[in-house]
């Protein structure tokens, strides 16, 4: 996959994310495509590519979703970086290792959130678990029809 | 250990990544009071893609709900098509209706003020075989109608009732050839007898070679057969010839088209001889 694939991909990310804000605002609460896009980059790309790619969907959530500049771009630099730090340790080319990894990184969203509030002084309430619950699962799913599609898209 | 290195080498990449983001941050929630440079430059560089994001978002709703609609108005579109025939059909049918009212208004009225006896009827059937030209009417000798009955319209004679059955009267049309009626010319009182040929004409027969006659002159009934009233409309002169030894040729077009006949009134016998009213000079519809 060139860096040009990677940028098209993150752009086709947005526009989706963009489109369920707007249509499916219930959809789009429960889905973080950019959590997806971002792991399924630390994966399948060289280390250093995957942590600037992840920093780039982050500023591009950031811009789209209106919070704090760089709060999402300071996460999803972080959780690409993890993750990548995670696939040399463990084999994730499996459904069930790639679904565990995509549904831990909905639970690190909101931890990563809560500890930067902390560490600036701000409020943040954390959300329920099994709204993470679903969170997870939704963003299992989509990650793995990711991998399935993308593995067939020459 | 070409992993290991891979991975030591991010570290400083992820560092300073993490303090962008985190000056970003800062930076951000110092400049909720009036904006930051910071926040404005990355804005101003991630404008274009979130323009077009918002392009592409905005011309995938509208085109899907113009889809939407066009579904809509395809549906609409027939059913408004369909109503479009049903009322061009009730309108003709109106139209129809309201000439046919015209022309029985007219009828009426010839009968209540000129011939309060006659009997209306409606022409069911033409017929015409060689120069025989007829009609067929729907009311019959149970409605008084019998034979050597004046035919008329109120535009002018249509001919006599030649046969009558129960239920429907032939009537002989003036251009049948055997028809023949006491007529004379409007203006000169020239008199002579209209004789049909056959086609879409008459000839006034036994009109002296010095008769005043001219073409347009109007032929009325004179009311000398008996069986029309005096004064009906026959026709008008449409051709005057040389002269034939003591009389010469007068060419007659009827007034009344017996081919777009629809109603006529059949005058009882007790209405012959009586005078006529002045023949109606409609231009419109042939009743």
């Amino acid at each position: 996959m060139t860096l040009w694939k990677a940028l098209l991909g993150l752009g086709g990310v947005a526009l989706v994310q963009m489109l369920l804000g707007q249509h499916a605002p219930a959809v789009a609460e429960r889905c973080d495509l950019f959590a997806v896009y971002t792991v399924y980059i630390a994966l399948t790309r060289p280390p250093r590519t995957a942590v600037v790619l992840g920093s780039v969907a982050g500023l591009v959530q950031d811009s789209l979703t209106g919070v704090v500049l760089g709060l999402n771009g300071f996460k999803k630099t972080l959780l690409a970086y993890l993750t990548g730090a995670l696939g040399s340790l463990f084999m994730f080319n499996q459904p069930v290792p790639r679904f565990g990894i995509l549904f831990a990184a909905a639970f690190f969203d909101p931890v990563a959130s809560l500890l930067l509030s902390l560490a600036m002084g701000q409020q943040h309430s954390f959300p329920a678990f099994g709204d993470l619950a679903l969170r997870g699962l939704a963003n299992g799913v989509i990650g793995l029809v990711t991998f399935w599609v993308a593995a067939r898209v020459p | 250990m070409p992993r290991v290195v891979s991975h030591r080498k991010p570290s400083l990449l992820l560092f300073l990544l993490l303090s962008l983001h985190l000056i970003l941050m800062a930076s951000s929630v110092r400049g909720v009071r009036g904006g930051s440079l910071l926040e404005d430059t990355l804005l101003t560089l991630f404008s274009p893609f979130l323009r077009g994001a918002s392009g592409v978002s905005s011309g995938f709703a509208s085109t899907w709900h113009h889809y939407v609609g066009l579904r809509g108005v395809e549906e609409e579109n027939r059913r408004l098509r369909a109503r479009i025939g049903t009322l061009t059909l009730e309108a003709r049918e109106a139209e129809e209706a309201r000439r046919e009212a015209d022309r029985l208004r007219t009828l009426l009225d010839l009968k209540d003020t000129a011939h309060p006896s006659s009997i209306a009827a409606r022409v069911i059937a033409r017929g015409g075989a060689g120069s025989a030209r007829t009609i067929l009417v729907d009311r019959g000798s149970n409605a008084g109608v019998a034979p050597q009955q004046a035919v008329i319209t109120p535009r002018g004679a249509v001919g006599r009732v030649v046969e009558a059955a129960p239920g429907v009267a032939k009537v002989l049309s003036l251009v049948d050839s055997n028809s023949g009626v006491a007529a004379i010319v409007q203006r000169t009182r020239v008199q002579g007898v209209l004789v049909g040929e056959g086609e879409t004409t008459c000839r006034l027969e036994f009109v002296s070679d010095e008769a005043p006659v001219e073409v347009g002159d109007v032929v009325v009934t004179s009311g000398l057969d008996g069986i029309f009233p005096k004064g009906i409309l026959l026709g008008v002169i449409s051709e005057v010839g040389e002269a034939q030894g003591l009389t010469r040729y007068v060419q007659v077009r009827p007034e009344v088209d017996p081919h777009r006949l629809e109603e006529v009134l059949v005058l009882r016998a007790a209405a012959a001889g009586t005078e006529a009213p002045p023949p109606t000079t409609a231009t419109g519809d042939q009743p």
